[in-house]
């Protein structure tokens, strides 16, 4: 029996006519649409530091190591304040000694958190990379 | 011979295809853009030019703690006070069992907000038994 109708598998050759404009003119919205609202992630660092246990906190730190305070206004070197050159020279001297010694930052509560990431990064373009941060009150 | 295999006549559907890479472009675009959302876009990061940038592949345990401007402390855009960090942290030092205090923490805190509320973030981490703490800065902006 033959079927009535019957619609060919494949169409003929010349009838596949794939009509490109309504997918580009989607592809362009799309493109537009990402390039509007892309926005460039920051690349982002990661400053490593150790903390005293809770219980030695408050007990002296020995006096061959160095430390540095951040003070609200300024910092201070082994108990003599500095300005920042005087601080990136200091660090410069101390780091072509030896870059295994610990730095102990002693960060007052009133400083602003950018100044210790200021220090800690100047440490960090030394090589110095034994970091202790305490807080002072 | 007319078959569906006919080089004449057969042509690949591009249409098919088009939808799926289309339907992936846009979970990925999605799911990054999710990734970027969990942190709050009100906190200005330190520069750090000279520190080692942080790694791609971090630890999946990271606990990013963020500390904006006025000292308020959240994870994951959830506000928490001092002791709800607390409990927080020593709930899932418990739930990690020995691996436990290895727990890497990372305090994203705003360049003007106070030590003094950084100070407590890290007493409670310590307090907490976790000390693998690291403070996150910008390397390299791109504006």
């Amino acid at each position: 029996m033959r079927r009535k109708n019957r619609r060919p598998l494949t169409p003929p050759a010349g009838d596949i006519d794939v009509s490109m404009t309504p997918m580009i003119d989607v592809v362009f919205q799309l493109l537009i649409y990402f390039l509007v609202t892309f926005s460039a992630a920051d690349v982002l660092a990661f400053l490593d530091i150790s903390r005293p246990a809770p219980d030695i906190e408050q007990s002296m730190p020995p006096a061959d190591m160095i430390r540095i305070a951040v003070l609200k206004q300024g910092f201070a070197m082994n108990g003599r304040p500095v300005s920042d050159e005087e601080l990136e020279g200091l660090i410069r001297q101390l780091a072509l000694v030896s870059t295994k010694q610990t730095v102990l930052v002693n960060c007052e509560e009133q400083s602003l958190h950018g100044r210790l990431i200021q220090v800690l990064d100047l440490c960090a373009s030394h090589k110095l990379t034994q970091i202790s941060v305490m807080s002072s009150p | 011979m007319n078959t569906r295999f006919n080089s004449q006549s057969s042509g690949i559907n591009m249409t098919p295809m088009i939808d799926v890479v289309f339907q992936m472009i846009i979970f990925f675009v999605c799911t990054a853009q999710l990734e970027r959302e969990q942190f709050s876009e009100w906190i200005t990061l330190p520069g750090a030019p000279h520190a080692p940038e942080m790694a791609q592949e971090k630890d999946p345990r990271t606990i990013t703690i963020e500390v904006d401007e006025n000292g308020r402390v959240s994870i994951g855009r959830t506000p928490l006070s001092i002791s709800k960090l607390r409990k927080v942290l020593i709930k899932t030092v418990a739930d990690y069992g020995v691996y436990g205090p290895t727990i890497p923490i990372q305090i994203r805190a705003d360049t003007m907000a106070q030590h003094a509320s950084v100070r407590k973030v890290m007493e409670v981490c310590t307090a907490s038994g976790l000390y693998q703490i690291a403070l996150i800065a910008v390397k390299d902006s791109v504006e």
